[in-house]
């Protein structure tokens, strides 16, 4: 069974990834951005020991790496200068502009691989539903497609091969040509098969006028609770951020790093906002190893 | 009650001249567990179909059909819906959703139903019939047994009166079929539901029925209840619905010298009370039971210690097994579902390639240069035969093949083979139009114009009506005496044990047993044939078939005089 934070009602996950993928755009001072990146691992972490995010680090280590390499040599503003390259002024500006980028993209990218744990298949379809429902269950019907025509293709597969009608062997054209026979043969075979579906359907009623929705997610006090929380402290980080904080001035001339009062509010907002799915898995384990 | 009444019903499909149903009348009463069978083509089909309106042919229709003395074009649409509910042949195409709980609230959500009335229709179907674990779990990787029960869930959520069922079994191994008919029995005896049923596989089907309908080219040849239908079609020696017939029914009516239509046994429960009463005694003598030939030794496909896995994390289907199969026999690989011979018979063909062991077939390994010169000494008939096929027509495929190998009077043999399979009458028609029976004829007309030496059949019987069974071995058996090795993976065992001549039992991803039919299964408990747990440890000798048991009875006559 699912707990901790997948648990949650679809909407209360929907709106976490909503929130934390505005903040990061929204703040670009490199320490809240360090803050973000460390903490959103932590949280891929609690969803799965990392697997995930691990097939990822590489692209991202590498990623990075150019991004604050080459934005110094292509970008010159700035007025704290480094060092010339060939007659081109290279800034420290630009240095940490390019680190503040890679940061941004990298957490981005660490929180989609989240998104795609938690909000996968049939909760993401729930919410998109709610704003398409037609598309959304087209979309359903197509993914029941996929398993049911890569098994008929498999069996054609296998029989054609034992008729010495090989994909692998023979020429060019050849191959194409028992390619293309396979396709043939799975089109007209499917077409048969989903006329069945079609009165499989048609049998349970669909169509017939207005169709409701089975909501299997039900929005518990917990939800309401994290909800409401989550927003409180996103717009107190939107509004703090309307009055420049949580950012920092880099063109043309790199602001001070160091955190004013309000910043230091804004910044453990951002810390519980996006630590909410730790919390919600830590909970769970504390219960679970105190009922010992 | 009577809730479905059917009145000088016809019924043609467009642009055909004969009527695929033909003057019938028929009411069913409410708790009537009714079941429909014939010959493929009979109309039992149509018929069914025109009861659910939905999705009713169309075709030219005259006569009457009510529901509840209401012709169903009055009802209202919602009513009808709800109130009749269908399931088809194939477990898969039903299914219209990949996520079980969506599934069977499909139907629920298209009624309009409110969200409190799903939850609490979808908690009691699944506890009463113990579905709890497969929820969340995806259709597509249940198995098919377990997908056709979600079939019959989803229609049993809208709560309809009266169900309709299009061979639902047919596609399913006998044991999960057997929980399915178990369930049916349930739903009809403890909730006095309305059920019809059309379906081939009737050895337990006469003994749940109430009502037994027998058809033919569109009209009822037999009606009534399971006891009058099986002593009109003796009494009358009707060829076309003689192997319809339960076995133990058979052998009662073959073996009493005066019988009684009221006393024709329906199980084997009944049949063994019956032997008993009888005043007689086994011989005694166990027959000597052939060996497997030992001096042939000709293997032509051999598989040593052989270790196959899907994955690296998924169990091994296949541990350690070893399989010879000798030049000219009939090769029978029978066991459960996973138990893994489709993948034993995959790996034998090189379309699965083991992790450990050796293949080899007429003494050769299985290697790029070596595979294409095998594979046209080889042929192989998969479950669903239309993945075989590339041509618009089946003469057209014949044609293409001996195009291919160069024969000369091409027209003759084509036309030969065409009449030798029987299939005459549906060669220019469409893989696709044709019934599951026809389509493996057809393409085992095609193999066999490739002249191979070896064949390999995943489970032939599936589907198949008893006539078209018979068909089907006879067939096997020709092919079988013209020198060409069969190696058949099948869960029925009566075919496994009436046909082959050698037999494996395949368990726990290894051959246990390799006998010939009869010690592989005489003695069994449930891996049997029903005449055999019929004539187990009763004054009749022990025999595997209905032809052994006469066989064994007249001589025991003959000798007592």
């Amino acid at each position: 069974m699912e707990n901790g934070f997948r648990a949650y009602h679809p909407y209360v996950q929907f709106a976490y990834y909503i929130f934390i993928g505005l903040l990061t755009m929204y703040f670009n001072h490199p320490i809240f951005l360090m803050t973000g990146f460390i903490l959103l691992i932590f949280v891929n972490i609690t969803h799965d020991g990392g697997k995930a995010l691990k097939k990822w680090v590489l692209i991202l280590i590498l990623m990075s790496v150019i991004i604050i390499i080459l934005n110094p040599f292509l970008v010159s503003r700035g007025t704290n200068i480094l060092f010339y390259f060939r007659g081109k002024q290279v800034t420290l500006e630009a240095f940490v502009y390019g680190i503040t980028m890679a940061l941004f993209i990298v957490n981005i990218i660490i929180l989609f691989v989240s998104f795609n744990l938690i909000l996968n298949g049939n909760r993401f379809l729930y919410i998109f539903s709610k704003v398409l429902p037609r598309t959304a269950f087209l979309i359903m019907l197509s993914i029941r497609f996929v398993p049911l025509l890569k098994n008929r293709l498999d069996q054609i597969s296998e029989v054609q091969q034992v008729r010495g009608m090989s994909m692998t062997v023979g020429s060019l054209k050849n191959r194409l040509q028992t390619g293309l026979l396979r396709l043939q043969i799975l089109l007209s075979w499917s077409l048969e098969e989903a006329v069945q579906t079609a009165d499989s359907m048609k049998a349970r009623g669909y169509g017939l006028g207005k169709k409701t929705a089975y909501i299997p997610y039900k929005m518990l006090k917990r939800d309401w609770i994290v909800l409401v929380t989550m927003t409180l402290l996103f717009f107190i980080c939107l509004a703090g951020g309307m009055l420049d904080y949580g950012k920092m001035a880099i063109y043309p001339e790199l602001g001070p790093l160091f955190f004013f009062p309000i910043d230091w509010v804004l910044f453990i907002c951002m810390i519980i906002l996006f630590s909410i799915p730790i919390f919600a898995e830590g909970r769970e384990k504390i219960r679970w190893k105190l009922s010992i | 009650m009577e809730v479905i009444n059917i009145k000088d019903l016809s019924f043609r499909y467009p642009d055909t001249e004969s009527y695929a149903l033909n003057n019938l009348s028929i009411s069913i009463d409410e708790g009537d567990f009714v079941v429909i069978c014939g010959p493929t083509g009979c109309g039992k089909s149509t018929l069914l179909r025109l009861l659910k309106k939905e999705i009713a042919p169309h075709g030219h229709l005259t006569g009457e059909i009510s529901y509840f003395n209401k012709p169903i074009d009055k009802w209202d649409e919602r009513k009808l819906i709800e109130d009749i509910g269908f399931i088809f042949q194939d477990p898969d195409n039903q299914i219209v959703l990949d996520n079980v709980l969506q599934e069977m609230v499909f139907g629920l959500e298209n009624l309009g139903h409110s969200n409190v009335d799903m939850r609490k229709r979808i908690a009691e179907l699944t506890h009463t019939f113990g579905y709890e674990q497969l929820l969340h779990e995806k259709p597509s990787e249940l198995s098919g047994g377990q997908k056709q029960i979600l079939n019959l869930l989803s229609v049993l959520a809208l709560k309809p009166r009266v169900l309709l069922l299009d061979e639902p079994t047919s596609q399913l191994d006998p044991i999960i079929a057997k929980d399915l008919l178990v369930i049916l029995d349930r739903l009809n005896k403890e909730l006095g539901m309305t059920i019809v049923l059309v379906e081939h596989r009737l050895e337990e089907l006469f003994d749940i029925a109430d009502k037994v309908v027998m058809m033919d080219k569109g009209e009822i040849a037999y009606y009534g209840t399971s006891r009058e239908v099986i002593n009109q079609v003796f009494q009358r020696q009707d060829r076309r619905y003689i192997p319809f017939l339960p076995a133990v029914s058979s052998l009662y009516l073959n073996m009493a010298s005066k019988f009684i239509a009221n006393e024709i046994p329906l199980n084997v429960k009944e049949a063994r009370t019956w032997l008993a009463s009888l005043s007689m005694e086994s011989s005694g003598e166990t027959k000597k039971i052939k060996n497997r030939a030992e001096q042939a030794t000709n293997p032509i496909i051999e598989l040593k210690d052989v270790f196959f896995q899907f994955d690296k994390d998924k169990p091994m289907v296949l541990k350690n097994l070893s399989l010879t199969v000798q030049q000219g026999e009939f090769y029978g690989i029978i066991g459960g579902n996973g138990s893994g011979k489709t993948t034993l018979l995959k790996v034998g063909l090189n379309i699965l390639k083991p992790q450990l062991g050796k293949v080899k077939v007429f003494g050769q390994k299985y290697n790029k240069k070596t595979e294409r010169q095998l594979y046209r000494k080889m042929e192989y008939l998969p479950q669903n035969p239309l993945s075989y096929f590339t041509r618009d027509s089946i003469e057209e495929e014949l044609i293409a093949i001996a195009k291919k190998h160069k024969l000369n009077n091409m027209k003759e043999i084509v036309a030969k083979q065409l009449h030798e399979f029987g299939i005459e009458h549906i060669k220019s028609r469409h893989p696709n139009d044709c019934s599951g029976g026809e389509m493996q004829k057809a393409a085992l007309a095609c193999m066999l114009l490739e002249n191979p030496e070896v064949l390999w059949v995943d489970e032939p019987t599936k589907g198949l009506d008893p006539i078209s069974k018979r068909q089907l071995a006879t067939i096997l058996k020709k092919i079988n005496q013209k020198g060409v090795t069969i190696v058949m993976v099948t869960h029925d065992i009566e075919f496994a044990a009436k046909y082959t001549t050698t037999c494996a039992m395949m368990f726990d991803g290894q051959i246990t047993t390799e006998a010939s039919p009869e010690q592989l299964f005489k003695g069994n408990y449930f891996y049997t044939t029903t005449i055999n747990r019929t004539t187990q440890n009763s004054p009749i000798d022990e025999a595997l078939t209905l032809e052994e048991v006469l066989t064994l009875w007249e001589k025991s006559k003959a000798s007592s005089y």
